[in-house]
């Protein structure tokens, strides 16, 4: 998937998700503060977004602080198993 | 009356608040002394009638197949796990009602019998009909309590059959079943299961999970006062305190669950959020064991009960990076 599109993907998971009821988001968005995503439903969109983009396992040096929808799209870009 | 709505209160021991173990008693908490005895917990049961058929299940049918995928995992294990323990006991209980200590006592447990009866029901058309579980043994398979906990539970009511109604025996069952089944494991799981039950709009599990933990308060109280009795009567205290210790043991290695392999997230943020919540719930455990030993007479077994918990959790986590070749995700969040 082109990474633009994959980003869209993203966006549009996190906006459907969203524990304030689906909409629209933007990259700028803060996930916790702006769509009002709790601790499990962090854990339901990173479980989603496994299955979505067949995530590897990320190193514990490499963890970023998930504070906007750009971050997640960035890390999903990171993670997103590339085809052989 | 029947009774099927309303928020879970007014019980003498409310299995769904909050364990506070570091604070005094307060508010409806009761003391030891205070703990009614087995004929007003049956003049309770009279009033508390409730039915599954009120709950209406299958209003939930839409809900739970719009769920995703995590919280269709999480609910339908923990609805899992509370079938297959309340099958358990009503396959174990009338040991217990056979051999009671009194006439009283019996009667009692004759109501709470017909109250288990009645979760196996309620579980069971909820599994089927709202969400679409097939009752099947790998159901069975699954659980870590008819795993871990079923066969000790079961040997220890079959000594209380074996030995013709053994007094020992049967406190050592009771422990077992009231304190540590009821009183740990199941009031652990009402609770978070109720919690999620609500916060995905699934009313009829919300409500019928309420209903349960009404019955199950009052299962417990039973449980408190019984031992409480065997604490006092000096004869039983070191068997009591000695089944308490290894039940208590047995829940912490149940709710590790070494087992099963658990949900793992592989982002970083949620696998903080997943063992965040999975550390609540074992604390939720243990906080109810040791809350427990004020009323029933044993309160200086606070500090072993609190070592022998963390050993075997340990042990747990051990075993479950042993059998899955990989660290539990409370040990990886760490
Ligand atoms: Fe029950
Ligand atoms: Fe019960």
């Amino acid at each position: 998937m082109p990474e633009d599109q994959q980003a869209e993907r993203v966006r549009e998971l996190v906006g459907a998700m969203s524990p304030l009821g689906a909409r629209t988001v933007t990259s700028s968005d803060r996930v916790v503060d702006d769509l009002g995503y709790d601790s499990v439903a962090i854990l339901e969109l990173a479980l989603a977004l496994e299955v979505e983009f067949d995530l590897q396992a990320i190193a514990e040096d490499q963890a970023v602080d998930l504070l906007t929808v750009g971050d997640i799209e960035q890390l999903v870009g990171q993670l997103a198993r590339k085809p052989a | 009356m029947t009774i099927t709505t309303g928020p879970v209160s007014g019980e003498i021991l409310d299995i769904l608040d909050d364990p506070a173990p570091s604070r005094p008693a307060a508010g409806n908490t009761p003391d030891r002394s205070t703990l009614p005895g087995a004929l007003a917990l049956y003049a309770r049961w009279e009033k508390g009638q409730w039915s599954v058929g009120d709950v209406r299940v299958e209003r939930d049918r839409e809900t739970w197949a719009a769920l995703r995928p995590f919280a269709e995992r999480e609910l339908g294990d923990a609805l899992t796990e509370l079938e297959v323990g309340e099958v358990c006991v009503t396959r174990t209980l009338s040991a217990l009602v056979d051999h009671a200590p009194t006439d009283d006592d019996r009667i009692y447990l004759c109501t709470q019998l017909a109250d288990e009866g009645r979760h196996v029901r309620f579980f069971q058309e909820y599994l089927t009909t709202a969400a679409g579980i097939e009752l099947d043994s790998a159901l069975d398979e699954a659980s870590a309590y008819g795993q871990l906990f079923e066969p000790q539970l079961v040997a220890a009511t079959s000594r209380v059959r074996e030995s013709g109604g053994d007094r020992g025996a049967w406190y050592e069952a009771l422990v077992g079943y009231h304190l540590i089944t009821e009183g740990v494991l199941a009031a652990a799981a009402l609770r978070t299961t109720r919690v999620l039950a609500q916060r995905y709009g699934l009313h009829a599990l919300h409500e019928g999970l309420g209903n349960v933990a009404r019955d199950e308060s009052r299962h417990l109280t039973y449980g408190l006062m019984a031992a409480r009795r065997g604490v006092d009567d000096g004869e039983h205290r070191e068997l009591i305190a000695r089944c308490y210790l290894s039940g208590a043991e047995l829940a912490a290695r149940v709710m590790v669950n070494p087992h099963k392999k658990a949900i793992t997230p592989v982002m970083t943020a949620a696998l903080h959020a997943r063992a965040r919540q999975l550390t609540a719930q074992w604390q939720v455990g243990l906080d109810r064991a040791v809350r427990q030993l004020r009323l029933i007479g044993l309160p200086g077994l606070r500090d072993d009960v609190e070592r022998s918990w963390s050993a075997a959790q340990r042990r747990a986590l051990a075993e479950y990076r042993e059998r899955w070749d990989t660290e539990h995700p409370v040990v990886l969040a760490a």
